[in-house]
């Protein structure tokens, strides 16, 4: 059962330089239980389609399209409703443990908060699950006490506790935004593999966002390959990583840092994408990518690509992709 | 749990408070103070208001420690009673600029679009005006008197309170947490009251005694210009206006007041600074 379906998502951002277009005709489905990675470069996007589904967008943004939940229009919901859908039946982490936790309220007051805004629970028992919540995400008790403060837990912690709170209303929804970015190497395993465990334990959907392809390969079970506020590849996570068809996904591929570089071949090795992302303020008619691609023919300016199916689950929104498997 | 977790705190404000000059200065002054004031209710050298036409004009003396006044009456004793009238007025005063320059401020941050702008340019007509003409304004318009100086400098206090709150709130919508809060469901309404106030609680405390010592400063000014507490009432401003022609005479009536109040607005001040210190967060984050 199809639970969040984008159609035609597009965003335009009224910017002093003029109409900004971040989002542009974004569509995908996912269904209930199931995982979803979307990845790409910085300022892409990624962050703008999480913040469009929980419907905080800049209010300088104007929307078009569908997004619906649970076969709910949530683009036609007022401010009212779509508090009592946001943390009870989708839920959200964010990029910065440091800073998504109020410093002046105690951890265990903020896990609870939602369960006794949403649920209705009294402060006791409130606090019982809250305790509960906290020892799931890997603070047990009498060490991470439900007393204490964010500035006294680290950053790996902290979004333990982040974690805590998103669960708490068990939402039907995940939103990571880059959960594990500001995270070091070994924390990001971890809290991945929370997400991940936790996610699938209670049945929840996620949208998992990054930047690294890796992630993705690790975590998701479908993903969306998103460049310049479009969808350039997307397909379940297997069948992408055996075509990488999009020659930015093999670009995102090779200036991925972690296991997966070092897989590619050396001579097709990439430290970066040459080029930059075109401003959103001012983007090319035809392929958004042409610029940046080695495969960029003279089609590829007029407009922009439509997407193409390759095989039953893998599409991709490019006129010359790559044809040959990857060594994946 | 929660309040045991306050009560650490406070001990441990207190303990970093302790060494802090300007902070103990501002308290003691301020508690003396208040303990003057309160006494006055129920003791004070001398009937306040008792006129005692031989005794008038003296010099400081063991019966009358301040000297007396034209009339007769002890200074002292009208000092302390003054300190009562002092705090009253500036309390509520900036309780009617608090309570509503805060709530406005944070209304506009919280709403943005219109409401923000009606709020502002209300904020900006205010603060147009200088402070005590505005004062005098609102004073000729329905009249002297101890509880229309408390309106007008109340008035004057809003848009003060109104901006602060407005330009912190702004700042911390911005931030992951509020972000946080709003994705986890709660209206603006809650998030102003559970996560902006609490945020800018310890900002408000130090401006709210900023601005208590201003209040004290224009209700004396007010009072001079004889349109605050009207006269046989005690009032630092009022003593130091009916001092006036008589300076050479007897300077101790226009010396004592003067220094009663030089002394509350630096001790509040004082305080004040002390109070930023050690509310500060980057130094709270340390502990
Ligand atoms: N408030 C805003 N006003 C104008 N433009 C904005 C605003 N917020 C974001 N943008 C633009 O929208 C585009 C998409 O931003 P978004 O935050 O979704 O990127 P992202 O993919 O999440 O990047 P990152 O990996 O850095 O988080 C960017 O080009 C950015 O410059
Ligand atoms: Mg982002």
């Amino acid at each position: 059962m199809t639970l969040l379906s984008l159609q035609d998502l597009s965003v335009v951002l009224d910017t002093p330089e003029g109409p900004a277009t971040v989002l542009d005709r974004v569509s995908f489905d996912l269904a209930a239980g199931e995982s979803l990675g979307i990845v790409g470069e910085s300022g892409c996007g990624k962050s703008m389609t999480a913040l469009a589904v929980m419907g905080l967008l800049p209010d300088a943004a104007r929307c078009t399209g569908r997004i619906d939940f649970e076969g709910r229009d949530l683009l036609a919901l007022d401010e009212q409703a779509l508090c009592a859908l946001r943390g009870r039946c989708i839920a959200m982490v964010f990029q910065e443990p440091m800073t998504a936790l109020n410093p002046v309220k105690s951890i265990g007051y903020q896990v609870a908060e939602g369960l006794r805004w949403h649920l209705g629970l009294g402060r006791g028992e409130a606090a019982a699950r809250a305790v509960k919540l906290l020892d799931r995400v890997g603070l047990p008790q009498p060490r991470f006490s439900p007393d204490l403060y964010p500035h006294q837990l680290s950053g790996g912690q902290r979004q333990r506790v982040v974690i805590a709170m998103a669960l708490a209303c068990d939402p039907a929804l995940l939103i990571a935004d880059e959960p594990t970015t500001a995270l070091d190497v070994t924390s990001q395993a971890e809290i991945l593999a929370l997400i991940a465990e936790v996610t699938a334990a209670s049945g929840m959907a996620l949208m998992l966002i990054t930047h690294d392809l890796a992630v993705v390969w690790q975590n998701t079970a479908a993903m969306l390959v998103m460049y310049a506020g479009a969808v350039a590849e997307r397909g379940t996570t297997a069948e992408v990583f055996a075509r990488m068809a999009h020659p930015y996904t093999r670009g995102l591929l090779a200036a991925s840092p972690g296991a997966l570089g070092d897989i590619l071949p050396a001579g097709r090795r990439l430290a970066t994408i040459p080029g930059q992302v075109p401003d959103p303020q001012d983007r090319p008619t035809g392929c958004v990518f042409a610029a940046r691609c080695a495969r960029a023919a003279a089609d590829c300016l007029p407009r922009p690509p439509a997407e193409r199916v390759l095989a039953p689950g893998h599409a991709v929104a490019c006129l010359h992709p790559h044809e040959e498997e990857t060594v994946l | 749990m929660l309040s045991e977790a306050r009560a650490v705190s406070l001990r441990e404000f207190w303990l970093r408070g302790r060494g802090q000059a300007n902070l103990m200065i501002g308290l003691a002054v301020t508690l003396l103070l208040i303990a003057v004031a309160v006494l006055s209710l129920v003791w004070t050298p001398y009937p306040i208001n008792a006129i005692d036409i031989p005794a008038k004009l003296q010099p400081p003396s063991a019966a009358h420690w301040l000297g007396t006044d034209q009339f007769g009456r002890d200074v002292l004793s009208r000092i302390m009673a003054g300190a009562r009238n002092s705090i009253a007025v500036s309390l509520v005063a900036v309780g009617i600029g608090a309570g509503l320059g805060v709530p406005l401020g944070a209304l506009a941050a919280a709403r943005r679009g219109w409401v923000e702008e009606v709020v502002m340019r209300f904020n900006d007509f205010t603060f147009a005006f200088p402070a005590l003409l505005s004062a005098v304004m609102i004073t000729s318009l329905f009249g002297p008197g101890a509880i229309n100086a408390i309106i007008a400098i109340g008035i004057f206090n809003i848009p003060v309170f109104a901006r602060l709150t407005r330009g912190a709130a702004l700042s911390l919508w911005q931030r992951d947490f509020v972000l946080a809060a709003r994705v986890a469901g709660r209206g603006r309404t809650r998030i102003t009251l559970d996560h902006i106030l609490p945020n800018i609680a310890s900002l408000l405390i130090v401006q709210m005694t900023i601005q208590f010592a201003l209040a004290i400063l224009a209700e004396a000014g007010l009072s001079y210009l004889g349109l605050g507490t009207q006269p046989p009432d005690p009032s630092w401003g009022k003593m130091l206006n009916e001092a006036q022609t008589l300076m050479f005479l007897a300077p101790q009536l226009a010396i004592f007041p003067g220094l009663a109040i030089m002394a509350t607005v630096l001790g509040l001040n004082l305080l004040g600074d002390g109070l930023r210190d050690l509310l500060d967060p980057r130094l709270r984050r340390l502990r």
